[in-house]
């Protein structure tokens, strides 16, 4: 091989090294991932001062603003009910209906197709779409669980505080328990049919092969599904956007609703040390979880 | 179970997941009456395609007489403008996002690379930064570069949020063709980049199909950076979608309209990569 090389450019500028492959990458992830990293942390120790129209440094304040700010709490708070009620829910209802279309009778390829389609849809018009069916005035489902009497005559859903999350989750849960369907599905159909054949024979019951066989041997695609839904769950902010806007009052502020909203307060330094604190945790917990997991790539 | 039972609410649940796009399909179609209607008619309602055509422009000046009342906000309905803008927006990025990521995915996929476990994480923590975080110092440097507000701003910004997808699909991809085709090629003398442009990418060409439409679908799709890091210049159909919420009322008809002629050729677009789609969702670590 090496006597071929007729010219005489260094080998770290040749195909054979893996650097004139990887610089686009690198220089992309350098210029838009790693320097935004550091302004944000820069911005963090700033605010903008109207008076003097500049941004000025102000040490640590807003980190000491962040941790005695009643509403970033709050926004917390919600965060993390959303993303874990959120999880836990796609995660039972996807491994139910894996369970039940994991099958090669004809019709449930169609199925597992029109399962897909929510997949595409942009959040924002997702969360439009839950907007006009959770209408207080003319909403269908106000309406039907009015029709059943689960919620009182005058009662609405998005503008009770103990409701409005709910009505933002169930747009999450219903664009995305199909992802979770459509990875536990293909994490089923690629299982031995050895062992359950056994287990069978052997006189086994439903639940327990799927206790010691399906589980277990599930277990990495089960890892992948939560983490990377995990992930958009944490980042999630088209559907309060749209849908209550943060209310009522600051009730389903999430951490990324919050960060941009102060940010279009002109509160620039705040707003970025929310993000912060938004992205330190889910890269500490996305990692660590990578980790424990042995989610592999 | 019984198959029959199976069947029969393997299908109910398809259409509970179905009913909102179809509700939504027929509110683009209805009128102001039938789209307020309690009970809702999903059925029986007067067809109108009066929405489409002043979303998408046949008769955007004349819909105040015909209606015979002022409409909802009473702003200017007209969004095709903003549906080339989220045209040119996703290509654009998937262009450059599937360029960079085939390029560093058969490195990684191929050729030793110190760190390459560490090389990797690194792509995925980017894949987990909130949008919120990465857009506010962009708006800063976007000012201070002019890009801000401009059709180069969001797709460099797109194709950066695609390329971890991007990266780690291709790369799974790769791992699925014979090394062996690399070690003859180059034992006969070719050159790596002769190996990877003439034998690879032909082999690898329908995932690349398929990664470069999970990319174009997650650009189309974006929200919060667009509404962030522009001001009048251009707006992608999600984020002119809000603006259909006014204060004086909703025009519903209008939006149902434009968010119907969005999701259609995504359908399109992601049945045809159904084949893909899981290891897509997954970035390339479940494959069907």
């Amino acid at each position: 091989m090496a006597n071929q090389k007729s010219y005489s450019l260094p080998s770290i500028m040749t195909s054979d090294s893996s650097l004139p492959w990887l610089l686009p990458l690198i220089t992309m992830l350098i210029v838009f991932a790693i320097i935004p990293f550091f302004y944000n942390i820069y911005l963090s120790f700033h605010e903008f001062v109207p008076l003097k129209r500049a941004l000025i440094f102000v040490g640590w304040d807003n980190w000491i603003k962040l941790f005695t700010d009643g509403v970033f709490w709050g926004s917390l708070k919600v965060s993390l009910f959303y993303t874990f009620v959120c999880l836990i829910i796609q995660l039972v209802l996807g491994m139910g209906i894996a369970l039940l279309i994991d099958s090669d009778d004809p019709g449930f390829g169609v199925i597992r197709s029109v399962l897909t389609l929510t997949l595409v849809i942009p959040p924002a018009i997702a969360g439009m779409i839950f907007l006009i069916m959770e209408d207080a005035n003319y909403g269908l489902i106000p309406w039907a669980l009015k029709s059943i009497g689960l919620i009182g005559q005058e009662d609405t859903i998005l503008a009770d505080p103990s409701l409005a999350i709910w009505g933002v989750m169930i747009v999450d849960i219903w664009q995305w328990t199909p992802f979770m369907v459509l990875i536990l599905v293909a994490g089923l159909r690629s299982l031995p049919s050895e062992p359950f054949e056994s287990a069978m024979i052997d006189g086994a019951k439903p639940f327990q092969i799927f206790r010691r066989l399906t589980l277990p041997m599930l277990h990495k695609v089960i890892a992948v599904a939560v983490l990377i839904r995990g992930i958009d769950l944490w980042r999630m902010v088209d559907y309060v956007f749209v849908l209550t806007s943060g209310g009522p009052g600051t009730a389903t502020y999430t951490l990324s609703l919050y960060s941009w909203q102060r940010f279009t307060f002109v509160q620039w330094g705040y707003g970025a040390t929310i993000s912060l604190f938004s992205l330190i945790v889910i890269l500490i917990v996305g990692n660590a979880f990578i980790h424990f997991a042995k989610v592999k790539w | 179970m019984n198959k029959v039972l199976k069947q029969v609410i393997g299908w109910f649940i398809a259409a509970v997941f179905f009913f909102p796009i179809y509700f939504w399909i027929t509110v683009s179609v209805k009128k102001d009456k039938d789209i307020f209607a309690l009970p809702p008619k999903l059925f029986d309602f007067e067809l109108s395609f009066q929405a489409y055509e002043e979303v998408f422009g046949i008769s955007r000046f004349l819909y105040v007489e015909d209606m015979g009342a002022v409409r909802p906000g009473g702003g200017d309905f007209y969004m095709m403008p903003n549906l080339v803008d989220s045209i040119i927006i996703a290509l654009g990025s998937t262009g450059i996002a599937m360029m960079i990521s085939i390029l560093a995915a058969y490195a990684l996929s191929r050729l030793p690379i110190r760190g390459q476990q560490h090389f990797m994480g690194w792509i995925l923590s980017t894949r987990m930064m909130p949008p919120v975080a990465v857009a506010i110092p962009m708006f800063f440097i976007y000012k201070n570069i002019g890009l801000m507000d401009t059709h180069l701003g969001i797709i460099i910004i797109h194709a950066l949020m695609n390329l971890p997808l991007a990266v780690l699909l291709m790369k799974s991809f790769f791992d699925d063709i014979p090394k062996d085709i690399d070690e003859a090629a180059l034992l006969d003398g070719a050159s790596r980049f002769y190996v990877f442009w003439r034998l690879i990418v032909p082999l690898a060409i329908g995932g690349i199909a398929a990664t470069a439409v999970l990319c174009f679908i997650f650009s189309w799709t974006e929200f919060i950076f667009v509404l962030m890091l522009t001001q009048t210049g251009l707006k992608t159909i999600p984020v002119v979608s809000t603006s259909f919420v006014t204060s004086t009322g909703t025009a519903w008809d209008n939006m149902a309209a434009l968010g119907t002629a969005a999701i259609i050729p995504a359908f399109i677009f992601i049945l045809l990569v159904q084949r893909h789609l899981v290891r897509g969702l997954t970035l390339g670590s479940v494959k069907q």
